[in-house]
């Protein structure tokens, strides 16, 4: 990894002058210095939700000015896959950027960052042996059999990253890719393809069960143990959804956050680059499994304006969401408009099919040294069998090199701040006042959500943990003569207006305010 | 002996010197006499008509732990919403082994906080066992081979609640949480108020000129609609209360809302798709604790939950979305115990949830089961049969305005009284009290909390119980013996629901063989075909992935050398057992 970054700056464009640079992925103690730095400035208030199994604090960052719970907010998460170590760069370089030059947006928009919700495997991307990892460091029995974590990977080869093994075997299923022939591929029966190995993650049988790294001594996965979905009994998810306590803090955190009304979530799943997809029949079922119709419409011109922000063309980006995941979970149980970008793919590069192959000849084009070659090994339960470790190596499919973060982290803070522009914004117009004689006085005047977002999502009008729109006027019982006092509105369309009025006796200012948390107040003072 | 008074007689008795002709004596001496199936003297004097506060009910468990300390401890397994301890009886004969070698029950109470007698069954289910042990065999055994995890309140706060503060028949239902129900971003900004300070939230009638109801002339409590061509004297106004925040609503913002059997980890669905749902499985630390006893007790083999009411024996699945997570197999074993509880417990049905009652997703027995494969029972208590023993229906008002007459004479009923309201000027306040209609009259109270007593003891009776029959050896040759050994369980449950079997929920059974050397070792899967399945490593400690209910496995060995062997049965839900050559 290393020397695959030294290649990647020495051929990059991206030679920075400051001595403190950044030359790869942080470590967390460097995320911490990070995080205090921007929680020293005014408009920043740092927290610690909780501390992992692995002793890593979870941090939130609430960036915002004056009466920060009363304006709309947007949530930006990462690290919500433990090996996206991306991920967790983007959320705090978007922190640094919108502290240090977008600061106007905070009178308006409330940020809540949380920039890294699996630091225990974050971890391993620096650690002696390194393998993309997903689960946080409690001790679970993901094959139950009765032992908890007995057979993890092994470095077979000894270079400090888990990498793959193949075994020759006439009775496996997979056989050297046509595209690139460091690359395996199944072997599709229907032609009547045979196969030549079997292939593993490197590891041995730790427990003598004829299994290879089938029990991970890792925890679980913040990204697979959500409500949505939830695969329960699944490697990485255990037992019971939102069982940890990182998922638990940031959960109870974010039912006490009112004003939220979308998310952007760095993680494998993406529907920007293209938008979830409506079914109909899920969407009526009593078990929601579809985008709502009238969402997806939001995620479509929202996924419009993420592709003229974002530059790079998607490529096999099809991930729109996995079992237990966080970004649905804010989306089909928190009810808030969710986005999700994995904010880097691998451009399509000289007509390749496989993923793998497309990946190794852009890299290869670059000069990136990111392939351990095939090299045969003793292997203590195939001892009577050619076996060799190899394969791409952990984290470069999915995060680049570290001098590509830059332009990444500018668009993609960009997108953020364009999607805070969209938010929704009550006003009033139209203000009327009539004297109707004997001290009477109707008032009428237009609510209008001057927003292309609705206040509500359509999901968010069903959900109790959004608020509704409340107007109230402040007139005692005695001298509102007609027109309600507190009316409540489950939601507003974009642009849509609404007409109100109420006959107020006697003389004076009354006051009219309308709004809820996640779509900022509109306030009136009428004279009567 | 010739010596003894009539005092040392009594001393002895109390001892255990248990005989026919001294019961005759001390009977006489007493002037009472022992009814059938109850504890004749107990150590510790319930009424069983009447209901206890948490606090209560607490000091009756400690009160029995400290009259039966070898058969019954108590612990706080957490702490509820207001921090009150969670407490938990655990009753086993201590002296025959620890309570987590044996298969167990766990029972609960009142998780809804209006749905009161589950405290007091549950409490009765310890009473009668430990009461019982001394002079009953059947007991005595029961609590030798079996546990029973007994939590009356799993809902403390708000069953304090229900009792102290103005409410009725159906709240608060949830716990003490205070959540915004109507969505204007206050909580509980318009709770139940108790116009006429009796401690029940009644209804609200206005005499009315364009009113559709009038009083029953023959029975001034009961309101009746007017025909269509007649005019009415009365008008309903719903609920007695206040608009405490002026938006036009009527007690639309109190305590909760949220229901606590909405809360549970198996196929957990938010509060859109499931009303009641918190933010994730055991959002409520009184459900947490439970959850976090139940995965530390893996003894567990059978739960019964209490509520009310309706008089049903509930089964899973609560959403038909579930279907499929019970199985066959299992709801034959429901099915034979449910089926068993209606004819102990007269006017209940056993009833599966999703297509007999509601659906619910979230609920605590889908949980015990899907999550846990415990099998579990919901008993909705309680049911007008016991009435008149007529299937007059649910909150029958014709119903019960009689039972007030002729049973209770006036006691369950607020007669109408007028009230100044701020708000709707001089209106009506009257109609049935909290405690009654969902709640048991004190005189129906204690046959039906022996019935379900009775009914969970039966349950529990059929966890597994194991044992190593017929251990056979066979000589091979060359120094080589077979040892085949029958684990047979006698009871209707297996060791692994099927649901426990097709996640692998629990560990396998073990069967060890020691002081024997093994060469190989087998399930054995069909003895006289001779087909085994080797298990290659740790033979000696054979696994087995469940002993079927009234069924058998075998295992067997062969081995190099055997004199003095033993074999042990290892089982998370089946408990143990031993035999030695």
């Amino acid at each position: 990894m290393r020397k695959f970054l030294l290649t990647g700056l020495l051929l990059g464009s991206l030679i920075c002058g400051d001595a403190f640079a950044q030359t790869d992925y942080p470590t967390l103690s460097q995320v911490t210095q990070r995080l205090q730095k921007l929680g020293s400035n005014a408009s920043v208030e740092l927290k610690t939700l909780t501390k992992t199994e692995g002793g890593k604090d979870i941090h939130v960052l609430k960036i915002g000015t004056g009466n920060k719970d009363q304006k709309p907010a947007i949530a930006v998460v990462g690290g919500v896959e433990g090996f996206h170590v991306l991920s967790v760069e983007l959320a705090l370089q978007f922190a640094e950027k919108l502290v240090a030059e977008n600061s106007k947006v905070l009178e308006s928009t409330t940020f809540y960052i949380f920039p890294n919700m699996s630091p225990d495997a974050y971890e391993q991307y620096h650690a002696a042996l390194k393998y993309e990892r997903r689960g946080n460091a409690v001790a679970v029995d993901h094959d139950r059999d009765g032992t908890p974590g007995d057979n993890g990977y092994s470095d077979i080869n000894g270079d400090g990253l888990i990498t793959w093994m193949r075994v020759e075997d006439p009775m496996g299923d997979w056989i050297v890719s046509k595209e690139d022939e460091r690359v395996l591929v199944k072997a599709d029966r229907s032609k009547g393809e045979a196969g030549k190995y079997r292939v593993f993650k490197e590891s041995k049988d730790d427990d003598k069960d004829g299994k290879f790294a089938e029990d991970l001594k890792e925890g679980i996965a913040f990204n697979k143990s959500l409500t949505y979905k939830f695969p329960v009994f699944e490697p990485l998810a255990g037992d019971i959804a939102v069982s940890q306590k990182e998922s638990r803090a940031l959960l109870d955190y974010l039912f006490e956050q009112w004003n939220i009304f979308a998310f952007v979530t760095f993680s494998p799943a993406n529907n920007l680059s293209a938008p979830l997809k409506y079914n109909a029949a899920d969407a009526r079922k009593r078990v929601v499994t579809s985008i709502l119709e009238k969402d997806q419409a939001i995620n479509a011109m929202v996924s419009e304006m993420y592709n003229k922000t974002v530059t790079p063309k998607a490529f096999q980006q099809t991930n729109q969401g996995t079992d237990g995941d966080f970004f649905q979970w804010a989306y089909f149980h928190f009810a808030r408009l969710s986005f999700s970008t994995p904010g880097y793919w691998t451009p399509e590069f000289k007509g390749k099919t496989n993923a793998e192959a497309n990946y190794l000849a852009w890299a290869d084009s670059l000069g990136w040294n990111s392939f351990v070659p095939w090299t045969e090994v003793k292997h203590p339960d195939f001892p009577n069998q050619k076996v060799e470790v190899g394969g791409i190596k952990p984290f470069v499919m999915v995060n680049p090199p570290f001098e590509k973060v830059g332009e990444i982290a500018q668009q993609h803070t960009d997108f953020i701040l364009k999607l805070a522009a969209m938010q929704p914004k009550l006003e009033f117009h139209n203000l009327k006042t009539e004297a109707l004689g004997n001290g009477l006085t109707r008032i009428t005047v237009d609510l209008y959500n001057n927003s292309p977002l609705p206040t509500h999502s359509e999901m968010g009008t069903r959900s109790r943990w959004m608020r509704k729109v409340r107007i109230d006027i402040d007139a005692t019982a005695d001298k509102l003569i007609s027109g309600d006092k507190i009316k409540l509105m489950d939601s507003m369309g974009a642009y849509e207006k609404a007409t109100f009025s109420w006959i107020i006796r006697g003389t004076g200012n009354v006051t009219i305010k309308a709004g809820a948390s996640h779509t900022g107040f509109a306030t009136q003072t009428v004279k009567l | 002996m010739k010596m003894m008074n009539t005092k040392n007689i009594i001393v002895a008795l109390a001892l255990g010197a248990l005989s026919l002709g001294s019961l005759e004596v001390k009977a006489q001496q007493e002037n009472f006499f022992r009814a059938i199936g109850t504890p004749h003297k107990p150590k510790v004097e319930i009424a069983w008509n009447r209901y206890y506060t948490a606090e209560g009910l607490w000091d009756w468990m400690r009160k029995i732990v400290a009259a039966h300390p070898n058969l019954a401890k108590v612990e706080s397994i957490g702490k509820s919403v207001e921090g009150r301890d969670i407490l938990t009886l655990t009753i086993t004969d201590f002296s025959t082994g620890k309570d987590t070698d044996k298969p167990a029950m766990w029972i609960d109470g009142n998780i809804h906080s209006n749905e009161i007698q589950g405290g007091e069954f549950s409490l009765y289910v310890a009473w009668y066992l430990t009461e019982m042990h001394a002079d009953n065999e059947f007991v005595k055994q029961l609590l030798k081979d079996k546990t029973f995890y007994i939590t009356p309140t799993i809902n403390p706060d708000a069953r304090n609640n229900f009792f102290k503060e103005p409410n009725n028949a159906n709240t608060p239902r949830s716990g003490m949480l205070v959540l915004d129900n109507d969505g204007d971003g206050q909580a509980g900004e318009d709770m139940m108020n108790d116009l006429d300070g009796d401690g029940h939230i009644t209804m609200m009638i206005r005499k009315s000129p364009t009113g559709r109801f009038i009083k029953d002339p023959l029975d001034p409590r009961r309101l009746m609609q007017v025909g269509p061509d007649q005019v009415g004297e009365y008008e309903m106004l719903g609920q007695e209360g206040l608009d405490v925040d002026g938006d036009g609503e009527v007690n639309e913002d109190g305590i909760g809302y949220y229901d606590p059997n909405r809360d549970w980890g198996w196929n957990w669905q938010p509060d859109y798709i499931q009303r009641g749902a918190l933010k994730y499985p055991f959002t409520l630390p009184e459900n947490r604790a439970v959850m976090e006893f139940v995965m530390k007790h893996p003894n567990i083999a059978g739960a019964q939950s209490f509520h009310n009411s309706g008089g049903m024996i509930l089964r899973g699945p609560g959403a038909e979305e579930d279907l499929n997570t019970y199985n066959r197999e299992d709801i034959r074993i429901y099915d034979a115990i449910g089926k068993k509880g209606e004819e102990m417990i007269p006017g209940y049905r056993y009833l599966t949830v999703y297509k007999d009652l509601y659906s619910v997703f979230g609920g605590e027995l889908d949980w015990f089961y899907g999550n846990r494969g415990i099998f579990t029972y919901t008993n909705e208590l309680m049911v007008s049969y016991l009435y008149f023993h007529k299937e007059a229906g649910r909150g029958n008002q014709e119903e019960q305005l009689k039972v007030d007459e002729l049973l209770t004479f006036g006691d369950a009923f607020v007669n109408w009284k007028e009230y100044k309201h701020p708000q709707f000027g001089t209106v009506e306040i009257g109609g049935f009290k909290k405690n009654f209609g969902r709640a048991h009259p004190g005189f129906l109270l204690e046959q039906d909390a022996h019935r379900n007593a009775a009914f969970t003891i039966y349950h529990a009776y059929h966890t597994p119980k194991l044992s190593v029959i017929d251990v056979k050896e066979e000589d091979l040759g060359g120094g080589l013996k077979a040892i085949t050994a029958t684990i047979f369980n006698e009871r209707m449950m297996p060791t692994h629901a099927s649901q426990d079997l097709k996640y692998k929920i629990e560990r396998p059974d073990y069967v060890t063989i020691s002081g024997a050397k093994v060469v190989a070792g087998f399930v054995v899967e069909d003895e006289d075909m001779k087909k085994f399945k080797e298990q290659k490593s740790s033979p000696e400690k054979m696994a087995v992935e469940n002993i079927p209910g009234m069924g058998a496995v075998k295992v067997r060995w062969i081995v190099s050398s055997a004199s003095n062997y033993s074999i042990t049965v290892d089982s998370a839900k089946g408990g143990k057992a031993s035999w030695k050559k």
